[in-house]
């Protein structure tokens, strides 16, 4: 008797690819004896369409199940197989089949007894010379791979046959086969349930091949195995269910023994392939990933399911089927194929900096010079000292107060760290044995790092090298920048510093993965160094991602890092009713005039005009305000020429970061969040002028740019004013004029630090006596205060607490005469020493202060005079204990939050990190738009433009290219590509005569289209 | 009609600069002019009232004389006891009196010694209560009556009086009534300048002792001693006890306590001149004790110009004396020729000045030296009092409060209760009012707020006075800021 096929064709959607899958079937040379129709949740088109075709039977189903499901629904409603010719012939509405196809497998089933399932060659629905699958096997480890994908078909691959399995599409199966199998396995709903199936049939008997003769066309829409395109979203959903579908067979599969131990393993797994992931720059993958770990650790039930499936049918072990896997050789051979691959995209994708060649080399040797210059009477000391600047801590103790926990200030207590101490840690950690030594080491690299962020920044819009050292130039001696510098205000130094690699990495941000990350880190450096630039720069961000199209998703997560760790400050300083309290510059409070908003425009924040009114006065009649201003008055116009240009765009960008950046000085300026003694401190206006200065640089930078002649001398000119400017206030730190100093030896009597040395928390309560008669009384333990030590949170908390308030009884009482028991700050604060600061200046109330103060505590029993010290007067309390029960840490200070919060920081932070190791050339695809060859224009026009659109006005890519090189991208299996780089093996290893496209030159066709479907697929990564 | 589009391009780049100028130009007079809100902390801090102490006031002693006994001519021993009066708000609280070890004095046994008077904590408010002492005496070397306040031990004080040139003693009584030794400096200027004296340095007082040290031992020869106590460790009461023979008999005694400390302003309440005379302020030679002078030193570095106002309490009339001190150098300033009367002697000095004023009462029968004074007084300058006060009066002759008030706005009206009668005395702006009291009566004050007092007791040869001090500022609440 002829045997009977049965083709059973799952449909979902109607269309055009349904219609030519219909017309294919009905075209067949050997007509399949009946057509079930399987209609699964299908639109109205669709069920028109089929009726039309007028099937043998049609199964409605209202749920839309996977292809496995659907077929063994349309299965049951068949009778049982009549023999074991009888076949089944999977279907679904996207395989278009040759007319002879099934003619050609039916003839595999018939003369071959053995072969229980054949297969077609699945050629691609729009390229149909293009090999979309032709059998399926797995690696020793169980990775399914494909055994031919992407390759133009030439007819190399017509003599194979014996396969470990196959794709599901229009797949001939024996009936009796397919029963006795119990189908597809429900477990592998989307990707692997041919594979799955081949291995079942292989191990109970049975041959799988694939029948080269038989051509399919197959459009990967979803139906029959992960959809393909190259969206993002579709290649991460196929990712994941490719790693679900691999650790679901690995429990299948693994003998009984065993599986605990896969179980178990799972999380890890996914851990350490996520810390991959993020290395090639892949963080979209990461939560499949963990999804697909963590649903089949749960989904036990299926997996057992399997196994009694698996069980019941085989017949023979696993050995039968070893050499049809991936073998060793074939997959080094892969492996080496994608690796040329990436190196072969990678050539030419760094971007030509033309560091020395560009005049780089010169910048950095003159700002070092400048730096050493006018630091050299700090060369030989071991760190840096006066304004807010205090030693760091020992290396343990910096990253203990880098984390949530105890914050070891004033009378101490459980709170968020600031940001900024995170950043004191990594920097302390740069010079480990010494900590303190990296402040110092920071003022001497300040200049030139600050220099080479902005050069590198301003390489990113001009190629001329007069240009960028001119921007380098004025941001290394930017007013505000040498007040920060010469004021100690670390905060200030660091986030100026940063300022510049921030934009450098930001403008690499639209292409690479590695850029954005290291941005984010950045963003992260610049908030904790000065929060008052977080509502400009979050402004720009939110601007940035509005601006930047496509790429926006790489900059969606750029404050990521810096929430992460400002998170648990925002959460209780708004909880406290202190939002404001978020602004407040880091480390040591430090009062200082609050400039008028002439001196704010000249970018001189601390309240002088550079130092500019001594020299006039001397000098000449003129008025000092006018001299400083005239100098500053050739960056302006330069500037404000960038409105000449015809980028609109960047020109707007640019001085509105400028004006964003003059807000926020200006705002600075009116609030006042910490307090320090009696006084409340203004915030640093210097931030947001360093912020406006930036855009004034860039704005500069722009018209400069543009212009056709002359930027040279413009830039020369530009560049002599600005440093004219900054001559007076170059030699006062120069001559050490300034509040910065080298370290001291101690910030504490010399006694009490010898004393710290056998007891680290021995506590001294310091009195300071205050300009309106009272005092300030503050609790250092140890060696002293020290920079990370410092807290935002204690600053600026509105009200004192009860042990504040227990304090101020305490040290008032004491500096009284008084019947109080002097013990109570013995026991309360673990007191030993009383250190009675002298008045500063020699006004009359502090001076009363003190001699007030030093009488009480002259007469007091309970105290013996040390006796005089540099810091001022010194008692010790005769009844101080050491190691005293009050002054220790509270143990377990934080409990277990300070433990989550830590882990969940580092987490986050650690994954930037390794997202931002630059590993991804090659890897990553190359987003970078096609440079146009400068084009001479008119003056004031710019001759290149980066931005895509523009890239859409050349059209050197010609179609046949641009076909070709988007082939390998909407592969289905692209999302493979770094993992199973078959692409790249078939493309450059095979030994096919195909000419392979050149990569890079693809590459960046394929970008020239916002459109593209190729930067979806990265985008996805 | 057609323009030129490069035209149309020129003149809108030009326009887009001077919109950009204008923009930033504008920003920048925005960023002056407009009154931004502001966001300024209020800087949390503590007024911290301090517990509750011991109050203690320590009266000086009895007198002593130097060289009774021909055996010893430094020694010192006391010339009878002298009579204590304490005066308390509310009265009848208890009080507890301590006395002092006094190891240099041989007839400490018989005399009494110095006593510390003390209030338990919570028994009286600070400076509410006060004792003052009083002692005549008559004997071959001393004559004449003294009056001294109780004082508050304290870590500074300036004794401006006394004289160690012919027939002038001095001496200086450090009581130490705290529980910790006090290691005291005594440093004397003079009107040559400081006094190089060594053995006055690092005074070891030790707790619950008064020492006694001779002026002539330290500083011989000055007409004008300031002497300045500094005491670390324990707080001192120091006092000067200052004695006058003419020829050989003796024309006065005084035991003064510490003047208001240096201070561009200071104001002596109260300077009684008995008998009308004195010396122009111009008179260059004007030696003795016998004419009432103002003792200026200005302790800092620089040359000041003082402006001394004598004013009656009548308050009409007064005089202007222009003074130039050197630095660390003691004038005294002749006040003029005096009509009978008290006194209220304000100095204004453009950096700060120390300032007491000493006055004398005239010859009695007996004397060998007819023009000889038979008693002198000085009257300290005193610190402005705060709002409630308690005098104690000992006992002596015609006891006289004086106030003054330095507010040339408003006139105080001050309450003043004695032994249950009750007067209200207006003190008129920029004047003065005396208050006649009983002897040995306790004074209760009220409205007393930055007013100077002064106690002053004269008789046909008798003149003492002693100032009503407000309490020491160590007992006041003091603001506390503990970040």
């Amino acid at each position: 008797m002829f045997p009977r096929v049965t083709a059973v064709l799952v449909v979902r959607h109607g269309g055009d690819h349904l219609d030519r899958t219909l017309e294919g079937i009905r075209a067949q040379v050997r007509t399949p004896d009946a057509l079930v129709v399987v209609l699964t949740a299908a639109d109205a088109q669709a069920k028109e369409q089929v009726g039309a075709a007028g099937p043998t039977q049609v199964v409605e189903l209202q749920e839309a199940l996977s292809f496995g499901e659907a077929i063994r629904a349309g299965e049951q409603a068949l009778d049982a197989p009549g023999s074991e010719a009888d076949a089944l012939w999977l279907l679904a509405e996207d395989s278009a089949p040759d007319p002879g196809a099934l003619a050609a497998l039916a003839a595999t089933l018939e003369t071959a007894r053995s072969v229980a399932i054949a297969g077609p060659k699945l050629m691609q629905w729009d390229e149909p010379e293009r090999i979309a699958g032709l059998g399926r096997t797995s690696t020793r480890l169980g990775r399914s791979v494909p055994v031919v994908a992407g390759e133009l078909d030439q007819g190399q691959h017509d003599r194979l046959s014996d396969v470990l399995g196959l794709d599901p599409a229009a797949i001939l199966v024996r009936h009796t086969v397919w029963r006795a199998l119990d189908g597809f396995d429900p477990g592998l709903p989307t990707v692997d349930d041919a594979l799955d199936l081949g291995v079942r049939a292989r191990l109970a008997g049975h041959r799988v091949a694939v029948v080269p003769e038989a051509r399919v066309r197959f459009a990967a829409d979803g139906i029959a195995g992960a959809e393909g395109g190259g969206r993002g979203r579709a290649v991460r959903r196929g990712a994941r269910a490719a790693r679900a579908a691999e650790l679901h067979r690995r429990l299948v599969y693994a003998p009984p023994a065993l599986v605990p131990l896969h179980w178990l393993s799972f999380l890890p797994l996914a851990l350490l392939r996520s810390i991959r992931h993020l290395l090639v720059k892949r963080p979209g993958a990461i939560f499949g990933e963990f999804a697909a770990a963590i649903g089949t650790m749960f989904a036990l039930g299926s997996v057992s399911r399997a196994r009694r499936v698996l069980a019941g049918s085989r017949t023979t072990g696993w050995s039968s089927i070893a050499p049809l896997r991936l073998q060793p050789d074939e997959a080094r051979r892969r492996h080496q194929a994608a690796a040329e691959a990436r190196r072969v995209r990678a050539r030419g994708r760094t971007e030509e900096l033309q560091f020395l060649g560009a005049g780089g080399g010169w910048v950095l040797l003159a700002t070092v010079a400048a730096s050493i210059g006018m630091f050299s009477w700090l060369i030989g000391s071991t760190g840096v000292g006066g304004g807010g600047l205090l030693p760091l801590s020992g290396f343990s103790e910096l990253w203990r107060n880098a984390a949530y926990g105890w914050r070891d200030v004033g009378t101490g207590f459980v709170g968020a760290a600031d940001p900024f101490a995170g950043a004191l840690a990594v920097l302390g950690s740069l010079t480990f044995w010494s900590p303190s030594f990296a402040m110092l080491l920071l003022w001497f690299v300040a200049m030139p790092a600050a220099a080479m962020g902005v050069w590198f920044a301003a390489s990113r819009l001009t190629e001329r090298g007069s240009v960028r050292a001119l921007a380098a130039t004025v941001w290394a001696v930017a007013p505000m920048f040498l007040s920060a510098l010469a004021e100690g205000r670390p905060g200030a130094v660091l986030a100026h510093v940063l300022l510049g690699w921030l934009v450098f990495a930001v403008l690499g941000a639209a292409t690479s993965w590695a850029a954005a990350a290291t941005a984010s880190l950045l963003f992260a450096g610049v908030v904790a160094a000065a929060p008052s630039l977080a509502p400009a720069l979050v402004v720009g961000w939110l601007v940035g991602i509005a601006v930047s199209g496509r790429a926006a998703v790489r900059l969606v997560g750029l404050p990521i890092p810096a929430l992460a760790l400002a998170f648990p400050l925002v959460v209780e300083q708004v909880r406290r009713g202190t939002p404001f309290g978020l602004l407040a510059d880091p480390g040591v409070p430090v009062v200082g005039p609050v400039p008028s908003a002439w001196q704010l425009a000249l970018g001189f924040p601390g309240g002088g005009w550079g130092g500019w009114e001594e020299i006039v006065r001397a000098v000449t009649p003129l008025d000092p305000r006018l001299v400083a201003s005239a100098l500053l008055v050739p960056l302006v116009l330069a500037a404000l020429a960038a409105v000449l240009t015809s980028d609109i765009r960047r020109t707007v960008l640019t001085l509105a970061t400028a004006l964003a950046g003059f807000a926020t000085a200006v705002a600075a300026t009116q609030l006042s969040v910490a307090t320090v003694g009696l006084e409340a401190v203004p915030l640093w206006s210097g931030a947001g002028l360093s912020l406006a200065w930036l855009g004034l640089i860039m704005a500069a930078v722009a018209f400069l740019h543009a212009l056709r002649r002359g930027a040279a001398i413009v830039s020369s000119v530009v560049a002599i004013f600005t440093i004219v400017a900054i001559v007076p206030s170059i030699v006062a730190i120069a001559t050490g004029a300034v509040p910065l100093g080298p370290a001291g030896e101690r910030n504490l009597p010399a006694y009490v630090i010898a004393q710290a040395d056998a007891d680290p928390r021995i506590t001294t309560l310091r009195m300071e006596p205050e300009s309106d008669g009272g005092i300030r009384a503050t609790l250092e333990h140890g060696a002293g205060a020290t920079l990370d030590d410092q807290s935002t949170l204690h600053q600026t908390r509105a009200r004192l607490t009860a042990e504040e308030e227990e304090l101020a009884t305490v040290a008032g009482n004491l500096a009284s005469r008084s019947g109080f028991d002097p013990g109570a700050a013995v026991q309360e604060f673990g007191v030993a020493f009383v250190l009675l600061a002298p008045a500063a200046g020699d006004g009359r109330e502090a001076t009363q202060a003190e001699g007030r103060a030093r009488a009480a505590l002259d007469g007091n029993p309970a105290l013996v005079p040390v006796g005089e010290t540099d810091f001022g007067t010194l008692w010790r309390f005769t009844d101080a204990e050491p190691d005293a029960a009050a002054a220790r840490i509270p143990a377990g200070a934080g409990g277990w939050l300070a433990t989550l919060i830590t882990i969940v920081q580092l987490v986050i932070v650690g994954a930037t990190l390794l997202l931002s190791i630059p590993t991804g050339a090659g890897r990553e695809a190359d987003r970078r738009p096609v440079r146009r060859a400068p084009r001479r224009r008119p003056a004031w026009r710019l001759p290149r433009r980066r931005r895509p659109k523009a890239v859409k006005a050349d059209k050197p890519v010609t179609p046949a290219e641009a076909t070709d090189a988007e082939a390998p991208a909407v592969d289905p299996e692209a999302a493979e590509a770094a993992e199973a780089p078959y692409v790249g093996a078939s493309a450059v290893a095979s030994d096919d005569r195909v000419p392979t496209p050149i990569p890079a030159v693809t590459d960046r066709t394929v970008d020239t289209g916002p459109a593209d479907a190729r930067e979806g697929d990265d985008d996805g990564r | 009609m057609a323009v030129d589009p490069k035209l149309i391009r020129i003149g809108a780049r030009v326009l887009a600069l001077v919109a950009a100028a204008a923009l930033a130009v504008g920003s920048v007079a925005a960023a002056a002019l407009v009154p931004w809100p502001e966001h300024r902390v209020e800087v949390p801090s503590q007024e911290v009232q301090p517990a509750e102490s011991r109050q203690l006031r320590v009266c000086p002693g009895p007198l002593f004389a130097i060289g009774e006994d021909p055996a010893a001519a430094t020694a010192v021993s006391s010339v009878g006891p002298a009579e204590i009066v304490t005066a308390t708000e509310p009265s009848g609280v208890a009080l507890e009196q301590v006395p002092l070890a006094a190891p240099a004095n041989a007839r400490a046994a018989e005399d009494g010694a110095p006593i510390a008077i003390a209030a338990e904590p919570g028994g009286v408010d600070a400076g509410l209560l006060a004792a003052a002492q009083s002692q005549s005496v008559e004997s071959e070397t001393l004559s004449g009556f003294t009056a001294a306040a109780c004082g508050e031990a304290v870590a500074e004080s300036w004794l401006v009086a006394g004289a160690t040139n012919l027939g002038r003693s001095g001496i200086v009584l450090l009581s130490n009534p705290s529980a910790v030794a006090a290691t005291v400096d005594v440093r004397v200027i003079g009107e040559t300048g400081a006094v190089e004296a060594p053995s006055a340095l690092g005074i070891i007082v030790p707790p619950g002792t008064q020492r006694v040290l001779s002026l002539a031992g330290l500083a011989p020869n000055l007409t004008s001693p300031v002497i300045h106590v500094t005491s670390a460790g324990g707080a001192i009461a120091a006092s000067l006890e200052h004695s006058v023979v003419v020829g050989l008999a003796p024309a006065g005694i005084e035991l003064t306590g510490a003047t208001a400390g240096p201070s561009t302003r200071q104001v002596i309440p109260g300077v009684l001149v008995p008998q009308a005379g004195g010396v122009e302020a111009t008179e260059d030679h004007a030696d003795g004790d016998d004419h009432p002078v103002v003792r200026l030193l200005a302790p800092g570095d620089e040359p000041v110009a003082v402006s001394i106002g004598v004013v009656p309490e009548s308050g009409s009339g007064g005089t202007t004396i222009e003074a130039a001190l050197e630095p660390g150098r003691v004038v005294d300033v002749p006040l003029g020729v005096l009509d009978a009367g008290a006194y209220t002697i304000r100095i204004e000095a453009d950096a700060p000045v120390v300032a007491a004023a000493r006055t004398t009462v005239g010859g009695t029968e007996g004397q060998t030296d007819a023009s000889a004074p038979s008693d002198l007084a000085w009257t300290v300058a005193t610190a402005p009092l705060l709002d409630g006060a308690v005098v104690a009066v000992p006992r002596g002759p015609s006891p006289m409060l004086h106030l003054v008030n330095p507010d040339a706005e408003t006139a105080a009206e001050v309450r003043v209760v004695s032994g249950g009668s009750e007067r209200v005395v207006t003190v008129p702006p920029a004047g003065a009012a005396s208050v006649s009291l009983d002897a040995g009566a306790s004074v209760v004050l009220d409205g007393t707020e930055g007013l100077h007092g002064t106690v002053s007791f004269a008789g046909d040869d008798e003149l003492a006075s002693f100032g009503v001090q407000p309490p020491s500022p160590l007992d006041s609440p003091i603001q506390v800021y503990p970040r």
